[in-house]
């Protein structure tokens, strides 16, 4: 299957996150690869996926996950060559599916030869590379990210005996973008990879390209200036690719990033995401709509890109002090379970491996404006293991039968990069792919649906957002519209049966007709449409004047 | 559970969208505009700012008001007051009104919120005057907090009061209340308490609703319930109340919904209360309630004169329901001068027991029997006055314990007339 030449395909998108190292083994060295991750194409096509998001997979001395990249033009060899990337990509597209990868543009490893040159003398053509100075004091005012290891957002470098800037790890030190050969160098890194045939880039950690004294050197207009620059090139120069913003920000500070169309193409709504599981597990949908009622308004060519799960930790960060502490006593009574500011669980635990939960807000990550994310695993309910430092405990290996090593490696046990799940609830003997394929009514089968429904139609990722607010609080209930199709979403949040009525009454006349059965429900009227819904129970329903 | 025809179909409606709760807050009301916004705005503050987490929903049941209050209730909102002091609520809060009735009634108001309370399961509930101007935040948690956290099933209130107000509880259903069942509870009959959801439950299934006086009646008849039902009972301090002139008129209504309510809880409860002497203090929280001692002007002539003319008018009522000693007592009293008369605390307490056991022995109608004692309260209420005229606060509890131990004392008087003698 050809990749369609849409221009907004992101809009449509359903993307998968993975890591290589995480999917499948090809060699048996323990760990995944992308031989691996090319053999299990036709498991993603079949889920119904079109969009692939890699995690880093570049040289690292991995001490971020990948995050510390070390050469931004290779392949780690852990996860093969730069041919076998290549052939995966090929395959991928064969098959209709886009990928898109990581880039990291803030920092590189402190290992990345650009830092060694920097550090080595102040004469170094490459020293202005990245942020020096002399002391400690500047850019007092900016927060500490990783506040559970790091003190200073500043670090001594005994080499060039003074202070390089990082807003991450140490080890992490950040490019200066004012120096226009960084900004012309990471321009053609990218173009190395867009060249390549990659259909996009995640942009990690974006706010923090450009330092200020007296700001709180974030979102600053030099570093939108530095993406809008980067955005030109690309659409000059690769038109159909596409850049998705990680800022883990309020809406109304990611606006920018959407500019007038010309910066980013998507950026994540982290707020959004938090209150999803408030809103369930409250059975109230205020924090949902509270928060798209402040979300703004985006060009038509933008999108958010919505998601459950991925492989860092649930952030709490753009919540209040008492959301957070909500979520922190609902969600994570076990205090080993809370990383920085946030929860280290996948999506399944969380639930309480509720299915009905699961479907419920896999329900309305699809049916919300935006494009969905699917963390891998997260569709067969892959547990997590919060024995694991960091935030490995959600980065364990595909459970892919109940066979050896679950399927994943061919390797002892013991080599594996890291161990497989083997709790009664969620070890691979009793989730994985194999016996999922088998089952009918599965979790995968169910995802594999849903998928397929949501691409009946183009309302779900371009059309617009109207909400109804029924009386019932337990009822998250809006309208999708795009040209002359409508769809009624109705989705009961709470764990009991519920009775709603909705004002329909601007759809006087139509047929809602259900849209996984197919059913037809009654006409319309001009009366509140009466429903009633099962515990975590939703509706799509398509309304047709019939 | 009871039958909850009496519920209008949207009013289930409305509660059909609250759905489950865990705190219930009722506001009984009749024409309360000028005071109801303020007081729900209060309300919402107090849950946001003590309850965030919680399901809450604000039930207004009202008897027909034609000044637009239930409108008032609804669209309180706490928009300005959650701007000013970073109040936040995780969940919807619900503020909803039905009309029970074209005209008030408290016992059906209160029925009304003790039917949302069941059908919304609610954990804990508490009922709010609309005329409780002095209402803060914090009587939100001192009221319900006990309920919700401590697993107690009824807190009343305590209030700083004028040492003049309130004669009516600290001469007669205080003490008696005491003296029958026990436990020093010193607001029996409030119109602020919380309760559990259970003992909504059980009051609610009660088949009281019926009768006329347990419905007049019905926050003192929900006590009694507590109490026989041995129910946790606490009481928590609400800070001041403030002094309400009453119109003399109103005296007779008051003591048919309290007094007239206590007299006819004895019945039933007779296995309780005849077997239980002394008392005992109930757990009690916040501060020490005391009595304000600012002047208070009170016509005392007038009171005295309308004994005197009370135990002169109704000398052939009183003949059914007292014996003779003691009206015989009473008319002497009743034709000293001013500056002698004395109604002691033991020919109270003497009055006030035959009252009820006439009462329960319906020798007249039971509803003149209560009539019948305002004119005799008037003279007790005069004493009081000359009594604590000059008396400090603690003077003034001595002399309210003296009467509530004059009370126990003397209940052995009560069980040997209950039946009449023989």
């Amino acid at each position: 299957m050809p990749l369609k030449q849409d221009l907004l395909w992101y809009k449509s998108a359903i993307i998968y996150q993975v890591h290589v190292r995480t999917f499948y083994d090809s060699d048996g060295d323990g760990i995944g690869d992308f031989q691996g991750l090319d053999q299990k194409l036709d498991y993603l096509e079949e889920l119904g996926i079109d969009t692939i998001w890699l995690m880093p997979f570049f040289p690292s001395p991995l001490r971020d996950d990948g995050y510390d990249i070390a050469d931004y033009n290779s392949v780690h060899s852990s996860y093969g060559t730069l041919e076998d990337f290549r052939k995966f990509l090929g395959s991928a597209h064969q098959r209709g599916i886009r990928v898109i990868i990581e880039m990291v543009l803030n920092h590189t490893s402190d290992q990345h030869p650009w830092f060694q040159q920097s550090r080595s003398s102040q004469e170094n053509p490459r020293r202005d590379w990245y942020v020096w100075s002399d002391t400690d004091t500047r850019y007092h005012g900016t927060r500490i990210i990783f506040l559970d290891t790091e003190m200073s957002n500043w670090a001594w470098d005994p080499v060039s005996k003074s202070y390089y800037w990082h807003r991450f790890f140490s080890h992490q030190p950040d490019l200066n973008y004012d120096n226009p050969a960084v900004r012309e160098e990471m321009w053609n890194v990218m173009k190395f990879w867009l060249e390549m045939g990659v259909d996009g880039f995640r942009l990690d950690a974006v706010p923090y390209l450009v330092e200020r004294e007296g700001t709180n050197c974030e979102n600053l207009p030099e570093t939108h200036a530095v993406l809008k620059e980067l955005r030109r090139k690309l659409d000059e120069q690769f038109p159909r690719k596409m850049l998705l913003a990680e800022a883990n920000q309020w809406p109304a500070d990611l606006r920018p990033y959407f500019a007038d169309g010309d910066e980013f193409h998507m950026a994540f709504h982290f707020p959004l995401m938090p209150r999803m599981f408030m809103g369930v597990m409250l059975g109230d949908r205020k924090p949902i709509t509270e928060i798209l009622q402040q979300t703004p308004e985006i060009p038509p060519s933008c999108q958010w890109c919505l998601f459950l799960r991925n492989h860092d930790e649930l952030t709490l960060e753009m919540l209040t002090d008492i959301e957070r502490d909500y979520m922190n006593d609902t969600y994570a009574q076990d205090k080993t379970m809370r990383l920085n500011v946030g929860i280290r669980r996948r999506l399944a635990p969380l639930l309480d491996n509720d299915r009905r939960r699961i479907e419920l807000m896999n329900g309305i990550l699809m049916s919300l404006p935006g494009t969905p994310s699917i963390y891998y695993g997260d569709e067969i309910g892959m547990g997590d293991n919060i024995n694991l430092g960091d935030r490995n405990g959600v980065r364990t290996p595909m459970q892919w039968s109940g066979g050896w090593n679950g399927g994943f490696s061919a390797a002892d046990p013991e080599r594996l990069y890291a161990p497989l799940l083997q709790d009664p609830v969620y070890g691979y003997p009793a989730v994985n792919v194999f016996s999922q394929r088998r089952t009918q009514h599965s979790l995968l089968n169910w995802m594999g649906r849903i998928i397929a429904v949501r691409k009946t139609t183009a309302v779900f990722g371009s059309g617009s957002i109207e909400f109804l607010y029924p009386a019932n609080h337990r009822i998250l209930a809006y309208v999708r519209q795009l040209g002359n199709e409508t769809i009624l979403v109705v989705n009961n949040l709470s764990n009991a049966a519920q009775a709603v009525e909705l004002d329909l009454r601007r759809y006087q006349g139509n047929v809602p007709i259900e849209m996984f059965g197919k059913n037809i429900f009654p006409r319309v009227g001009d009366r509140p449409y009466l429903l009633t819904l099962g515990p975590y129970h939703f509706y799509w329903f398509r309304l047709r004047r019939i | 559970m009871a039958d909850e025809s009496f519920l209008t179909d949207d009013f289930l409606r409305q509660l059909i969208n609250v759905g489950e709760v865990d705190i219930l807050v009722g506001v009984p009301t009749h024409n309360n505009a000028k005071t109801v916004g303020a007081i729900v705005e209060t309300i919402q503050a107090g849950i946001l700012k003590f309850f965030p987490r919680e399901r809450a929903a604000i039930i207004n049941a009202d008897g027909g008001s034609r000044d637009g209050t239930p409108e008032l209730v609804v669209s309180a909102a706490i928009d300005d007051a959650q701007r000013s002091s970073r109040l936040y609520t995780l969940r919807t809060l619900h503020s909803i009104s039905t009309q029970y009735a074209s005209s008030p009634a408290r016992g059906t108001a209160l029925r009304t919120i003790l039917a949302a309370a069941e059908l919304l399961r609610a954990k804990a509930c508490v009922v709010i005057s609309p005329e409780s101007t002095q209402i803060t935040t914090d009587w939100l948690t001192t009221l319900l907090r006990p309920i919700y956290k401590e697993e107690f099933d009824l807190v009343l209130p305590t209030y700083s009061r004028h040492r003049f107000d309130g004669i009516l509880l600290t001469n007669l259903l205080y003490p008696m209340t005491r003296a029958l069942y026990g436990l020093e509870i010193r607001e029996p009959y409030a119109l602020e308490f919380a309760f559990s959801g259970r003992l909504g439950s059980q009051f609610l299934a009660q088949n009281a609703w019926h009768d006329e006086t347990a419905r007049a009646g019905s926050e003192t008849q929900f006590t009694l319930t507590a109490i026989a039902g041995g129910y946790r009972i606490c009481q928590s301090f609400l800070g001041t109340k403030e002094h309400v002139e009453r119109r003399s008129a109103d005296l007779v209504p008051a003591m048919r919904q309290t007094v007239g309510a206590l007299f006819s809880s004895l019945e039933p409860n007779f296995s309780l209360w005849n077997t239980r002497t002394g008392s005992q203090p109930i757990p009690t929280t916040g501060s020490e309630r005391e009595f304000n001692l600012e002047p208070l002007r009170v016509n005392r002539k007038r009171l005295r004169e309308m004994f005197s003319t009370g135990v002169a008018e109704l000398e052939s009522v009183f003949q059914a329901i007292l014996y003779p000693s003691t009206l015989a007592e009473l008319q002497r009293i009743a034709r000293l001068e001013e500056v002698r008369f004395r109604y002691s605390a033991e020919l109270w307490v003497k009055t006030v027991y035959e009252f009820a056991a006439a009462y329960h022995r319906s020798v007249i109608s039971r509803d003149h029997v209560i009539q019948a004692l305002a004119p005799l309260f008037r003279g007790r209420v005069f004493t009081f006055l000359v009594e604590n005229r000059n008396g400090s606060a603690a003077d003034v509890e001595g002399n309210i314990e003296g009467l509530c131990l004059e009370f126990e004392r003397m209940k052995p008087y009560l069980l040997e007339i209950w039946n009449g003698r023989e």
